[in-house]
């Protein structure tokens, strides 16, 4: 057991942290959430560069071939500052492609996922909101060498902006057998794409199918064997999102305590006061019982051992400690943190949206109760 | 970043837990409860017979120097604690091998080391600790016990309070005040102490539930060789912070819990009300998943200390941030399963008990470990002040 971050890593952190301090101003996340794209091309480019969407694509198709948890100490620190864009959606849809696609569909996308040329979204949820396959209903239809899809999926993350999708489509009727994975081309005819309003101005899309036709070669994995992949996805979007809160709260918590040694009521930093110094050590706890939890959970992920149960743990507990956090960062500082430029608001808006994301609270929980077995 | 123990700890860890599941078989039906080793007189046989097969191993002096009779490592430690906690089984005295030794080893002299050690290691000496008094308790720099030197001796005067185990227990060390004039922080001294020294008078005080896990000590006059100091004269509380230094991972409660986890699992399946298993209820099952990710939480950070052990790194505000969130789930722990177990959460171990009434005693048991070692808001006082640097009340 060794839980220092490696050489490497910490040089990896360094890099993110430097570039997004320098490139990512809290006054460009705000431009972004108004802009009708979501996402800056210009930045989006500079991230290629660091190799940033090609992190975890294996050096033959031209990425940088770290592992999963390299990964998420990027994402830690890409938390801690907030990067408004498709990076986590693109990154994470890639493993689908990585672990079920065929030799030809990596060689054809890995590489462009990994120049920044094709941005990769993930079209999961549909109007039942859950991640369960039952609530998947959006039909692929076998008509000769091609499917035709029918349906609509929402909450699909940067799907305007989006070149491909993986689709997650029913194609027998069932549960968890018959669900088949699709990469889609999102500029494909019948497709229509709306931008939903959201806490995060995350640019989460409602996608609408009408008779969509996908060629056959774009099957990612077996035909009615899709949802174990599309579990993995969970699974790492999870405990990517996850770590990304933990980035998060530990802002919160430094903004916080800084604040406090600052202000001054009744002549004294109000950080002097215990009623506020208690409430920051219990926001500590909470971001550092959170942060081993989820270092846990993409250890394992990263080793190749499905963390099926630690990413449910870590995505339920994380849920609950990122939003308790930011919101007595927001209360802590008073007034000043209610202001619409304050920054602390933005992470604190965002703890809903990253709960909200790869399965919620509740549905997290369901699956550890089934873990632990409970009958 | 790697969680993976060595092919060697694996096997360490399958030996430890082998060892303490077949002594498991051996514990006797009244022990209930954290402290059942110091409430009931069988349970604390147990507890002298596991350390004497445990001394027999060499695991009362894991992670020791081996000139001491050490080995293993600090990993070795928290694996032990591991299959101790699991498999609810004592042993190992909490005052001498987990705060009393590392203590002596880092602070104390040749002498002293010479004469304590082994005798811990065997087994053969109990501990307990003397540290709060009637005004002295979270503010524990204000004591007023006295132990004045005169020739080669100190003269012990006051009373010391919420002594965990000082009833059962063969020596005992504390801090006492050796020069009362002297400023704060620099006059009182560490003393080891025999039980048994005429004038000490050892008074058990009951618990909330009636059981009695500690004890009032008072001193009348009692003579402790000047040879028994740990550290320098007046300079006790040095002491108290390297002993307060050496931090638990709690990794044993935790793996208590686990234990308790599995038994509330197994109670909701086999259980029916309302004409189906606890387990089919969805409020049910999202209070026990609940619990089980704050446990997984607790546990993560335990390994997180226990790697910066390893490492003899300080652990000082991870230590804080894991006493104030395993105590505290204890008590949660304890509040979900009598909420769920209905009438039955309020038996005492008894045939219509479920759990042997562990949950019964858990409700009132787990203020133990959410005051002691330093209250809990004593806790949050050293992430506030020593972690996060903000200011210390004056």
């Amino acid at each position: 057991m060794d839980l220092r971050f490696t050489e490497a890593q910490e040089i990896l952190k360094k890099a993110a942290r430097d570039f997004l301090t320098t490139e990512c101003p809290k006054t460009l996340v705000r431009e972004l959430e108004k802009s009708e794209k979501g996402y800056s091309p210009e930045l989006w480019k500079k991230m290629a560069e660091l190799g940033w969407m090609g992190l975890v694509i294996p050096e033959q198709y031209e990425g940088i071939g770290y592992s999963f948890q390299d990964l998420t100490v990027l994402l830690e620190e890409i938390g801690k500052n907030i990067l408004p864009g498709p990076l986590m959606t693109t990154v994470i849809s890639s493993f689908a492609i990585m672990e079920a696609g065929t030799e030809e569909q990596k060689k054809e996308f890995l590489p462009k996922i990994s120049s920044g040329e094709l941005i990769l979204t993930l079209a999961l949820v549909e109007a039942e909101g859950t991640c369960e396959p039952s609530g998947i209903s959006l039909k692929a239809t076998a008509k000769g060498d091609d499917f035709t899809l029918n349906g609509t999926k929402l909450f699909v993350e940067m799907a305007h902006v989006a070149n491909y999708m993986v689709c997650v489509t029913r194609t027998k009727e069932g549960t968890d057998k018959g669900i088949t994975l699709f990469l889609v081309d999102s500029k494909a005819p019948g497709i229509h794409c709306e931008v939903m309003p959201t806490i995060g101005a995350d640019k989460l899309c409602e996608v609408k199918f009408e008779n969509v036709s996908v060629p056959k070669k774009n099957m990612l994995g077996k035909i009615d064997a899709g949802w174990p992949v599309a579990e993995m996805l969970l699974r790492k979007g999870s405990i990517a999102k996850a770590v990304e809160s933990v980035g998060a709260m530990q802002t919160c918590i430094d903004m916080t305590v800084a604040y406090s040694k600052e202000r001054v009521q009744y002549e004294r930093p109000i950080g002097a006061f215990q009623a506020l110094q208690h409430i920051m050590a219990n926001m500590w706890t909470a971001m550092q019982t959170s942060r081993y939890l989820v270092y846990q959970a993409a250890w394992m992920e990263s080793e190749g051992q499905p963390a099926s149960k630690e990413a449910s743990l870590a995505k339920a507990y994380i849920n609950e400690a990122y939003r308790d956090v930011a919101q007595w960062a927001i209360r802590l500082h008073g007034g000043i943190a209610t202001s619409y430029d304050h920054d602390i608001p933005l992470y604190y808006r965002r703890s809903l949206a990253a709960s909200s994301s790869f399965g919620g609270t509740e549905f997290h929980r369901e699956l550890v109760a089934q873990k632990i077995g409970l009958k | 970043m790697d969680f993976e123990l060595t092919p060697e700890e694996k096997a360490h860890q399958k030996e430890y837990f082998d060892f303490c599941k077949e002594l498991e078989k051996k514990r006797p039906a009244s022990f209930v409860g954290l402290e059942a080793v110091f409430e009931v007189d069988e349970c604390w046989d147990f507890h002298l017979y596991c350390a004497k097969e445990f001394a027999k191993k060499g695991w009362l002096a894991l992670a020791w120097p081996p000139e001491y009779g050490g080995s293993g490592t600090m990993m070795d430690k928290v694996l032990f604690a591991e299959a101790r906690g699991y498999h609810g089984i004592p042993g190992v005295d909490i005052f001498g091998i987990q705060m009393l030794a590392p203590t002596i080893l880092q602070g104390a002299s040749d002498a002293i080391k010479k004469e304590f050690l082994p005798p811990i290691a065997r087994g053969e000496v109990m501990w307990c600790e003397l540290w709060s008094e009637p005004n002295a308790g979270s503010d524990l720099a204000t004591l007023s016990t006295t132990a004045i030197k005169k020739g080669d001796e100190y003269i012990i005067n006051g009373q010391k309070t919420w002594n965990t185990a000082a009833h059962r227990a063969d020596w005992g060390f504390g801090v006492f005040k050796t020069d009362p004039a002297g400023r704060k922080h620099h006059n009182m001294t560490f003393l080891l102490l025999d039980m048994k020294t005429p004038g000490v008078t050892v008074r058990p005080i009951p618990y909330i539930d009636g059981d009695a896990p500690f004890a009032e000590v008072y001193f009348d006059d009692v003579h402790v060789p000047a040879k028994n100091v740990v550290g320098q004269e007046n300079e006790g509380w040095a002491i108290v912070n390297l002993l307060a230094g050496f931090e638990r991972s709690g990794m044993g409660e935790i793996m208590g819990m686990y234990r308790e986890l599995e038994e509330l699992v197994e109670f909701c399946n086999t259980t029916k009300r309302n004409g189906k298993p606890l387990s089919k209820d969805p409020l049910v099952r999202n209070r026990v998943a609940q619990l089980a990710c704050d446990l997984e939480a607790a546990k993560a950070i335990a390994y997180r200390i226990a790697d910066l052990q390893n490492r003899n790194e300080m652990a000082l505000m991870d230590a804080a941030a894991a006493k104030i969130f395993y105590s505290e789930l204890g008590e949660r722990f304890a509040f979900v399963s009598t909420d769920i177990a209905g009438p039955y959460g309020q038996l005492k171990h008894s045939k219509w008990a479920p759990v042997d009434g562990a949950w019964e005693k858990k409700f009132q048991e787990c203020f133990v470990t959410i005051i002691s070692m330093g209250t809990n808001e004593i806790q949050r006082n050293i992430i506030a002040w020593y972690g996060l640097g903000l200011p210390r009340m004056k």
